[in-house]
């Protein structure tokens, strides 16, 4: 796996960097603290992050099987892992490649659409309390890749047989 | 109400162990590509599994598709055995208690950072007593030339050897669809040998997967 500005790196045999690419890492480098202030935030507060948004679940979701719950939750607190990882290193691929054939496996083979798909909506909420805009900003590409796999929860409820006729 | 801190194992949350960029590994300066857990790995040739085919088929005619399929279960074995200490370590479950979608989970993205293509199993006909694997990309069909019988024996064989181990008993697997034949996947009937040796008559004489199968269920 290779991130953007490992990429950059690549043909240091043939020639100098161009303009553009000296830019992007200039902007990558400039982000730095920014990114590692989030970070630091996301680390700090994920027990507790996490806690409310398992609590709200389950207020919204009473008849929730407890597997159903512990899977969501943890598949929620990967994600959160794995994007600010992503959001620290600036790589798409991370999340791509580490993390989503995995959980769309794990959403397909347990049938867990539904759940995992409240607990993504709600921890997402719990983050934007816990972040500032602009380390919101920076998190949220990889919020969006995330949600190529987890349907947003509107989304789910629509696909009934009742409402495809 | 749940208790977030108390998911943990051991102060982790085990995710996706076969990772391919975390999975593979090297020691560079000793010339080795290595697992995550330090078990050698091996990249293979394409061109090595055409001139085993070729070799085998020269040297013993039909008997190559035997010889294939018990290498598979030699090979089965000694995956199985790996696979089971890797996944049993890291999730820190022993994998008979493991939940099936788990270990197929696990399975799944082994197979892929292996390279040997991507697996699902349908288990519908379960109560019947077999097991459906199928297979994507298979590197063993892709190199099979001019196959008018199915190629994946080495697959077959690593088949039969896993789910023989995972449950206990001695089972048997035969292919009845090969991407070798033009099929867009290859697909696998697990069972007891005894109920499946009508299955291997039917496939020499080039009956398709939905033909053989309610066969099989009398």
């Amino acid at each position: 796996m290779q991130s953007p500005i490992d990429g950059i790196f690549d043909e240091a045999e043939n020639r100098y960097l161009k303009p553009e690419e000296l830019q992007s890492i200039g902007q990558y480098v400039a982000s730095i603290a920014e990114r590692m202030s989030a970070y630091r935030a996301l680390r700090d507060q994920e027990l507790e992050l996490i806690q409310q948004a398992a609590d709200q679940l389950q207020l919204e979701m009473p008849g929730i099987e407890t597997a159903v719950l512990e899977r969501a939750v943890k598949n929620g607190m990967l994600t959160l892992r794995h994007c600010g990882m992503a959001m620290l290193l600036d790589d798409q691929n991370f999340v791509q490649k580490r993390l989503l054939n995995w959980l769309k496996d794990s959403i397909e083979l347990h049938q867990t659409h539904g759940a995992d798909g409240a607990f993504f909506g709600l921890m997402k909420q719990r983050v934007r309390l816990s972040l500032n805009a602009q380390q919101m900003a920076l998190l949220e590409p990889f919020f969006n890749l995330v949600e190529t796999v987890i349907p947003a929860q509107e989304e789910e409820e629509m696909l009934t047989v009742a409402g495809i006729f | 109400m749940i208790s977030v801190s108390d998911l943990f194992i051991h102060d982790r949350l085990p995710a996706n162990y076969y990772a391919s960029d975390v999975y593979v590994r090297g020691d560079l300066e000793m010339g080795l590509l290595e697992s995550r857990r330090g078990d050698r790995l091996l990249s293979l040739p394409e061109t090595l599994i055409q001139a085993i085919y070729a070799g085998l088929n020269k040297e013993t005619g039909q008997a190559s598709r035997l010889v294939l399929f018990n290498c598979g279960r030699w090979w089965g074995k000694n995956f199985f055995n790996r696979f089971r200490d890797e996944v049993s370590d890291y999730y820190g479950t022993p994998l008979v208690e493991m939940q099936m979608a788990d270990f197929l989970q696990a399975l799944k993205q082994c197979w892929i950072t292996y390279g040997l293509g991507k697996l699902s199993l349908d288990q519908s006909y379960h109560d019947r007593g077999f097991l459906i694997v199928e297979t994507h990309h298979s590197p063993f069909a892709r190199l099979a030339t001019d196959a008018t019988l199915p190629s994946c024996h080495l697959e077959a064989g690593i088949f039969a050897s896993v789910f023989s181990q995972l449950a206990g008993r001695e089972l048997h697997c035969v292919q009845t669809r090969c991407e070798s034949m033009g099929a867009e996947s290859n697909l696998f009937v697990i069972g007891l040998q005894k109920r499946l040796e009508p299955a291997e008559v039917l496939v020499e004489k080039q009956l398709d997967h939905e033909s053989i199968l309610p066969r099989l269920f009398v």
